[in-house]
């Protein structure tokens, strides 16, 4: 056993054992042609280290020019295979260089095989023996072939094309990868060229070793691949755990979408269900849903408005509708939905979620039914309560008209009464019969029903009306009245009847808050203004002002005057609360007191 | 028709008080008006013969209460109640507590006027009583307190000779008392005698 012959066929051995590795890499990952490519290149390399092992044991002449002859076409195997596997690795070559690679090398090999004796020599003269790491190897003396120039050009074009192709597959972000494999090639090639020329040309004293460049070659490659095949074990590492979040993910947003206790749906921006869940087994949730427009899922009366939503959630990015939600049972119930425009993949779809309200629905209006109900209620109570007052409150003008009349018609009668005391009586008849007009007024504000009336209301027109109405308590409070409305009010909603009787009593308050003993002059200033949607009238007087308890004025039986029900601030609380606004008094940093009640501009939803 | 008894009208509605003045005036009755019970209680004379026409709610003290204040007192108008709220049950207990009547306004001027009437007529009759009844008062307390002794068990149906058994004095000496109760109580007979005493209350001792 020798150094050449431990090399070579260790070399030999090598590359087998590469190219078996790599066929078997590529027989099961059939697409991975770089693996075929690099097997063919280690099986040629082989085979080029076999024949140069055997040309330095040649024997005979002719057995030598036998060997160089397959040598090189295992040269020329390689070096296609080498394209080849640069082609499918960096993918980055340029196809006419490929090309041209190849056909210089195949034209050599053309030559090789149709010019005797090869394409490096034109005769070989002798075989000689020289000494080569200690050990006497066969070296051939003959004349070159100029041909042979023809194969190093090649192979300075195949350097040229790895050159290109690592700077290529760099500059594409490939990275030191490319660096390594082509630079790496490129320098083993050169020197396989500088090597072959010393040696043909006789400068050399030592048997062509191309198969220990390629060698090294192949060692950058599979270095490479090798670092690829690690590369892709990490890779696949990295998959599973991601996949395994994935379907996490999956996992927590189908929980998600299948417990919800209510409707959630993905929709394609055409407004096609891709998504639902199936809570309550309402439609859009039985399978065949899929495909389905989402307003198809409603009542046919239903769809025009749910596709108007659904399109205005997609323009405004959102929107809320309330709909009823059919169900397979043949029942509907209230459905609160809110769709929303979200972004899947660079894709505007949209999220649909919604809640059963029905029973939201439900309790309120049976809330609202309950509180009317005590309302109504407490009001019966306080009629019945006051039916007693209110008797004494209507009859007690009653008795005064009656014995009034009485007296008159016993004055005339006897003829005794003179004119002046019968004017007298009629005048306190007919002011005791405004006086059981304005009870029973105020008994049917009190026992009124229902919802108010609404009208148009212009606040000038209402302060108007009302002084005209309570010119009589003015007159005799004698009271100085200013007015100030701003010209452009809005018009508001209100039922004009009730808003009167508001604005009457507050006034006729004022009148009677001025008492004996208040200072001259008397006045009451009536504003309006607008603040945060509401007309707010305010009525401030110079009177006696509030009593201590101001916050109870507003409840029933209360009451600072000797006749007095207490029921009048009362009644207007009931109207302005009826009307969705509110009522409050506050004394004057001076004198007196100042009302203010609200109105809501938008009180069409008392 | 003159009455020299006065009307008292409470009520604190005052247009209420000018229009019953009015009417009864018109009828020839002397009509006086309180705007309240405190008032009447302050102002107006309860030992004369009248009618007090009284309202039921009033501020401060009411109807009912005035009556009772009243009955406490030597009173002897008659008391009308005028109420524009009155029930049964009120109008059932003011008449078991001496009222008169018991009228709900508005009330018609002849049934009010005859109320007043019988009022009248009521009241004159409760300050005869009363004038009687104070004549005797005056004369009993004008006994002596043997007198008054012997008047006791006189009334009360002992013969002279017990009396005087029991007094501890002779038979003769009772004689003379009797005489003199006799004499200083107006009274003509021994019935007369234990009708007055009746009317006093004095408590008779019964013979036994």
């Amino acid at each position: 056993m020798n150094w050449v012959v431990v090399i070579w066929s260790l070399v030999a051995g090598a590359c087998l054992a590469l190219a078996a590795v790599h066929l078997i890499a590529w027989v099961r990952q059939r697409e991975s042609l770089a693996n075929l490519m690099f097997s063919i290149v280690a099986l040629a390399t082989a085979g080029m280290a076999a024949c140069e092992l055997l040309m330095m044991f040649p024997g005979t002449l002719d057995r030598f020019t036998g060997l160089l002859q397959w040598y090189n076409f295992s040269r020329w195997l390689v070096t296609v295979a080498l394209v080849g596997f640069i082609h499918f690795y960096l993918r980055a070559g340029r196809a006419w260089l490929e090309i041209l690679v190849i056909a210089l090398r195949t034209l050599g090999l053309i030559i090789n095989f149709s010019v005797s004796p090869s394409v490096y020599y034109l005769s070989i003269e002798t075989l000689r023996t020289v000494d080569f790491l200690g050990e006497t190897v066969a070296l051939v003396e003959g004349v070159p072939n100029p041909t042979v120039l023809f194969s190093q050009i090649s192979l300075l074009v195949l350097a040229a094309y790895l050159v290109d192709t690592t700077l290529r597959a760099y500059n594409r972000g490939a990275g030191n990868r490319a660096l390594r494999i082509g630079l790496g090639s490129v320098f083993f090639v050169l020197s396989l060229s500088a090597q072959m020329i010393l040696v043909l040309w006789g400068f050399l004293e030592m048997p062509i070793a191309a198969s220990l460049f390629f060698t090294a070659i192949l060692g950058v490659m599979s270095f490479e691949l090798s670092s690829d095949v690690l590369r892709a074990a990490k890779l696949t590492r990295t998959l599973q755990i991601r996949e395994r979040e994935l379907r996490r993910e999956r996992d927590l947003s189908d929980a998600v979408f299948n417990n919800a206790p209510g409707v959630i749906q993905l929709h394609s921006q055409e407004g096609k269900i891709l998504r639902w869940n199936s809570v309550g087994g309402a439609p859009g949730h039985a399978s065949g849903s899929e495909g389905r427009f989402f307003w198809d899922i409603f009542a046919k009366e239903d769809r025009k408005k749910a596709e108007a939503a659904w399109h205005a959630a997609f323009q405004d990015g959102r929107s809320e509708f309330e709909i009823d939600l059919p169900f397979p049972d043949g029942t509907a119930r209230r459905f609160l939905f809110i769709a929303a425009k979200v972004e899947i993949d660079a894709t505007p779809h949209a999220v649909v979620v919604g809640v059963d309200v029905g029973t939201q629905h439900r309790l309120a209006a049976e809330a609202s039914r309950q509180r009317e109900e005590l309302a109504r209620l407490s009001r019966a109570v306080a009629v019945s309560e006051l039916s007693s007052s209110l008797a004494h409150e209507i009859n007690q003008p009653l008795a005064i008209i009656l014995s009034n009349a009485e007296a008159a018609q016993r004055m005339l009668a006897s003829g005794s009464g003179d004119m002046d005391e019968v004017r007298e009586i009629v005048q306190d008849i007919i002011d005791a019969d405004v006086r059981a007009a304005n009870v029973i007024r105020r008994l049917r504000a009190i026992l009124r029903q229902g919802p108010p009336e609404l009208e148009p209301i212009v606040a000038a027109e209402l302060v108007e009306k009302v002084l005209g109405l309570a010119k009589p308590d003015l007159d005799s409070a004698e009271a100085q009245v200013t007015v100030s409305i701003p010209k452009r009010l809005p018009v508001f909603q209100g039922d004009r009847i009730p808003l009167e009787q508001v604005l009457l009593n507050i006034l006729k308050n004022a009148c009677e808050a001025f008492g004996k003993d208040s200072p001259q002059p008397r006045r009451i200033s009536i504003s309006c203004t607008v603040e945060n949607q509401d007309i707010v009238f305010s009525i401030r007087d110079n009177g006696c002002g509030l009593p201590e308890n101001s916050a109870e004025i507003f409840d029933a039986f209360r009451t600072t005057k000797p006749n007095g029900l207490g029921l009048g601030l009362k009644i207007c609380r009931s109207i302005v609360h009826a009307h969705g606004g509110r009522i409050w008094a506050l004394p004057n940093k001076g004198r007196g007191a100042t009302f203010h009640f609200s109105i809501p501009l938008n009180s069409g939803k008392p | 028709m003159k009455e020299h008894e006065s009307i008292h009208l409470v009520d604190d509605e005052p247009a209420l008080l000018k229009a019953l003045s009015r009417l009864l005036r018109s009828e020839g009755f002397d009509v006086k008006t309180y705007g309240s019970a405190e008032d009447f209680l302050k102002k107006g004379k309860i030992d004369r013969p009248g009618c007090i026409v009284l309202d039921e709610s009033m501020p401060g003290m009411a109807g009912t209460e005035l009556h009772r204040e009243l009955l406490g007192r030597e009173c002897v108008l008659s008391v009308i109640f005028l109420t524009a709220h009155g029930d049964i049950p009120m109008g059932v207990r003011a008449i078991k507590e001496g009222a008169t009547d018991f009228l709900t306004k508005p009330a018609k001027d002849t049934e009010l006027i005859s109320c007043i009437k019988n009022g009248i007529e009521k009241s004159r009759r409760l300050f005869a009583e009363q004038a009687v009844l104070n004549t005797l008062r005056e004369r009993h307390e004008a006994l002596s307190r043997r007198e008054r002794e012997v008047m006791e068990h006189v009334v009360g149906g002992l013969p002279n000779k017990r009396i005087a058994e029991m007094l501890g004095v002779v038979e003769q000496t009772i004689k003379v008392h009797r005489g003199r109760v006799m004499e200083k109580m107006g009274a003509e007979s021994l019935a007369q005698l234990v009708l007055f005493a009746e009317r006093l209350g004095l408590t008779c001792k019964p013979a036994v």
